[in-house]
């Protein structure tokens, strides 16, 4: 018999060796397909949006009996907060556009144009009966939202540095 | 059906599927740990070929357009990091020895019982890295001439010379091993 036909005839006997388990571990982190925790959760972030939006649609939902106590200063307190957050809101949102130019509307931009457009119901509403409430809602809003970028500026980070990495390789 | 299941598993890794990378990976790690131990010829090397293989197929799933089968592309990524794993180990190249050495197609040796898996495989495994790799591939990945020259970076008459001399050395240790 020739040494090809033999081969040929056994050839899944061959395949004997078996890979450790480590290699996949290392696969998947080197991947980025580990189960982050829960801080690093772009998900988890888009599911705390969500419900902070609920949230403040039920602020925004007139109730009786409440007066506008200290609202001049609470309006004040918030002008101050406000103008810092949207800078550095802004200064993200470069960023991200600048990352994903080519990519078109996905879950990420729909949750933040959410955010956005209750953010400006919020701020109306702060305008014509300033209360507590409504500036904490405004507060939390703009941490949400830069939480939401600072995931999205990681993530896509971690997309390009893995891309630049194929790059750099000569060979696949 | 085999096929369908694939493209879909396929589908679901490039959408950022954990599950579906790891499922993918358990279908092919252990053919191409093979693949990468016969190149490599010891554990450590190849489950470094296979790890480095494994993260470049996964990263550059978007560039595979499924023209060829998933596997061959996926062989062919492992193959190459074995190989590159070799040469690194090595710090030497197969020697450009076809100006000497003309490919001559051998008369076919014809074995009888001393053929047992066991034996090829322990044969194959005392073959120096540049013989063993060439009849590997050649014997067991199904690669032609013209694919390994490209693998290995060398001609294809060297390619060809090196099969030879590869299946003389087999021959070589099979028939020890018989004597002894």
């Amino acid at each position: 018999m020739k040494i090809e036909d033999f081969v040929r005839q056994n050839r899944s006997a061959f395949d004997d060796q078996e890979p450790s388990d480590k290699i996949w571990k290392n696969v998947e982190a080197s991947v980025g397909l580990q189960r982050g925790g829960w801080w690093n959760s772009l998900t988890l972030w888009r599911a705390a949006a969500v419900i902070f939006m609920v949230l403040s649609v039920y602020l925004l939902i007139p109730k009786g009996g409440e007066k506008p106590a200290n609202s001049d200063i609470a309006l004040k307190e918030f002008t101050d907060v406000e103008a810092f957050y949207v800078e550095q809101i802004s200064q993200k949102v470069e960023m991200i556009d600048e990352f994903q130019k080519s990519e078109g509307l996905n879950g990420f931009t729909q949750d933040f144009q959410q955010l956005e457009a209750m953010y400006l119901v919020l701020k109306e509403e702060m305008h014509t009966r300033p209360s507590q409430k409504v500036k904490d809602a405004l507060v939390l809003n703009l941490l949400v939202r830069i939480d939401l970028l600072n995931q999205q500026l990681h993530s896509l980070e971690k997309g390009y540095k893995a891309q630049e990495k194929d790059k750099k390789s000569t060979s696949i | 059906m085999v096929l369908n299941m694939q493209e879909e598993l396929i589908a679901r890794c490039k959408a950022g599927d954990r599950d579906a990378h790891y499922r993918l990976y358990k279908l092919y790690s252990k053919a191409m740990f093979n693949v990468g131990y016969r190149i490599t010829g010891n554990q450590d090397d190849a489950a470094d070929a296979l790890q480095e293989a494994f993260i470049s197929a996964f990263k550059s799933l978007e560039s595979y357009r499924g023209d060829s089968a998933f596997g061959a592309w996926l062989k062919r990524i492992v193959v190459n990091k074995a190989i590159n794993v070799l040469n690194k180990r090595k710090h030497e190249s197969i020697p450009e020895d076809d100006r000497w050495d003309v490919a001559e197609e051998e008369a076919p040796v014809e074995y009888g019982d001393e053929l047992t898996v066991e034996r090829v495989k322990r044969a194959i495994g005392q073959l120096p890295d540049g013989y063993r790799s060439v009849l590997s591939l050649y014997l067991l990945e199904g690669y032609d001439h013209q694919e390994i020259a490209e693998i290995m970076g060398i001609t294809e008459s060297t390619s060809k010379s090196q099969l030879n001399r590869a299946k003389a050395k087999l021959r070589e240790f099979l028939g020890k091993e018989i004597q002894n």
